[in-house]
């Protein structure tokens, strides 16, 4: 599937990535995390990125967010590079328990988002109740996060990144510790979040299905240290839908072609 | 409130009506003389007459006038200092030795030092009682800033939030429970500097009524004090307990 990625880069007409790596390498503790990492991501695209455990994923989020500076390399936004993190990146953790503020309520999470931009607080009231019926959670502004199952811990912490009008959305296992209906529940959600958002996504998982479910394209990483691995771009009708998607013969293609990928990592 | 809370309050205030009684037993027997130990009665008749008719108002006023300045310097300078020294790990490995240097150094031995300096004034007793109720304030803060979640600064780094805006909306609530937890601690130890202030500089309040009462043998004076001085101690600790119930409302949702 190597072609059909490289068509992707070079079709001429393009438009410039929002989000590039150019052979990116990055060392923490004098160990080698992620090496010679090259990656476009073009306004708009749904990126998947796959792996066994410890390979790197999250490491390379947190570089496409700007909390770590590269080795050696660059990382660029709407090509200038990234020194610091910025509002226009937004990132959803995946320990949804610690990214939120436990002292502030829903509305006051959101709210957050919206002093850190600057919004003025009588235009924030109206904003942080549209947020939160965006993402499922009408009724609940009052409630404190530890007063919230996990599942609307991340529609919160969703929420919050959308305030932020990111035009990228990063997000790292967000659905990790969430059980499977509510799971593929919030699939669909974010699938509709970003069609109308418009914003360019990275998504990290290491539920394959997930990943072909979600993407235009998948990626997955080589451990030690972190590479590209394998590239499959995902040509299923939108929008998906969870039971004729998952049943359509390319879904189930490409499932095996990383399934063999991943357990040939494993060896 | 629940049925054995109700309980135990219940129990709690048997036991202090015990404890009278045992009190004006003993008394009644004159198992003590009377000039050292009134009766609950005779120190109950004290305290009434001193409000009515003598300056108990003023010195209370005195000394809560005391503990208040130092316990709100004390707090000020407290969550200050600790919120430098705990935010930055630099610090915290640099300044802690001297902190855990200075910490066991009882206040008393600062006392003759803060006398030589400032004399025997109300500046004296200021700086006296805001350096004892430092401490409980000031690790308590070190140690709130230093426990903030990590998370919780990435997620403002990715907002691109002031720095002035990560100490109050992230920082300062985060170690709330902590710092408000030492201003508690300090309450007591700033009560307590008031009192030993105002007995050893004459400065105005229930310490110096004490020790007069004391010096001319009106032992029910004395206990009227002693018991005012109590009364003082429990009321500012459960006023200080309910502004911690209703600051920190949202750990009571996260139990
Ligand atoms: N700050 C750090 N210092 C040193 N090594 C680190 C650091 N952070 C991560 N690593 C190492 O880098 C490797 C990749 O970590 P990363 O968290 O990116 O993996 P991951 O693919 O997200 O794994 P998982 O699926 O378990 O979340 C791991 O071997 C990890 O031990
Ligand atoms: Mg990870």
């Amino acid at each position: 599937m190597a072609s059909a990625a490289k068509r992707l880069d070079v079709v001429p007409g393009t438009p410039a990535p929002q989000v590039s790596f150019e052979a990116v390498t990055l060392q923490l503790g004098g160990k080698t995390i992620i090496e010679n990492l090259s990656l476009g991501v073009r306004p708009g695209e749904f990126l998947c990125i796959i792996g066994a455990s410890g390979c790197g994923k999250t490491t390379a989020l947190r570089l496409a967010a700007g909390l770590y500076q590269p080795t050696s390399g660059k990382v660029n936004f709407d090509g200038q590079r990234m020194r610091e993190p910025r509002r226009e990146i937004a990132i959803v953790f995946q320990d949804y328990g610690k990214a939120l503020l436990p002292w502030r309520t829903a509305a006051g999470n959101v709210s957050l988002a919206l002093e850190a931009g600057g919004m003025p607080s009588a235009e924030r009231l109206a904003r942080i109740e549209e947020l939160l019926r965006t993402v499922g959670l009408p009724g609940h502004a009052g409630k404190y996060p530890s007063e919230m199952s996990g599942g609307m811990q991340q529609r919160l912490q969703i929420a919050r990144c959308l305030a932020q009008e990111p035009k990228t959305l990063l997000m790292d296992e967000p659905f990790g510790a969430l059980d499977a209906m509510t799971r593929q529940g919030l699939q669909d959600e974010v699938l509709s979040l970003v069609a109308a958002s418009g914003a360019t996504v990275i998504f990290v998982t290491h539920d394959l299905e997930e990943a072909i479910y979600l993407g235009d394209r998948v990626i997955g990483l080589l451990p030690h240290p972190g590479r590209i691995g394998i590239e499959l771009a995902v040509n299923l009708p939108r929008p998906r839908d969870q039971l004729s998607t998952r049943e359509h013969p390319e879904f189930l293609r490409l499932r095996r072609q990383l399934f063999d990928f991943i357990k040939a990592t494993e060896q | 409130m629940n049925r054995a809370a109700l309980l135990w309050r219940m129990a709690s205030f048997a036991i202090a009506a015990g404890f009278v009684a045992l009190w004006q037993l003993i008394a009644n027997l004159n198992l003590v003389s009377p000039v050292f130990l009134p009766g609950p009665d005779r120190a109950w008749t004290a305290l009434v007459r001193g409000f009515s008719s003598g300056d108990l108002w003023s010195k209370l006023a005195g000394t809560l006038e005391h503990m208040a300045y130092g316990w709100l310097a004390a707090s000020i300078a407290g969550i200050a200092i600790g919120a430098i020294i705990g935010s930055s790990r630099m610090m915290r490995t640099y300044v802690a030795p001297s902190l855990e240097f200075l910490r066991p150094l009882p206040v008393s031995a600062i006392i003759p030092v803060a006398i030589a300096m400032l004399g025997l004034t109300q500046a004296m007793a200021l700086f006296v009682i805001a350096f004892g109720a430092i401490w409980p304030i000031m690790l308590a803060t070190i140690h709130g800033f230093a426990a903030v979640e990590p998370r919780l600064y990435e997620v403002a780094r990715s907002l691109q939030m002031s720095r002035l805006a990560v100490i109050f909306k992230i920082a300062l609530p985060s170690a709330s429970p902590d710092i408000l937890a030492g201003m508690r601690l300090s309450l007591t130890v700033a009560l307590i500097l008031s009192v030993v202030c105002e007995i050893l500089a004459g400065l105005d309040g229930l310490g110096h009524w004490v020790l007069l009462s004391a010096r001319a043998f009106r032992s029910a004076d004395l206990f009227a004090g002693v018991i005012l001085l109590g009364v003082t101690g429990y009321v500012t600790s459960v006023a200080m307990s309910l502004a911690e119930h209703r600051l920190l409302a949202w750990q009571a949702a996260q139990r």
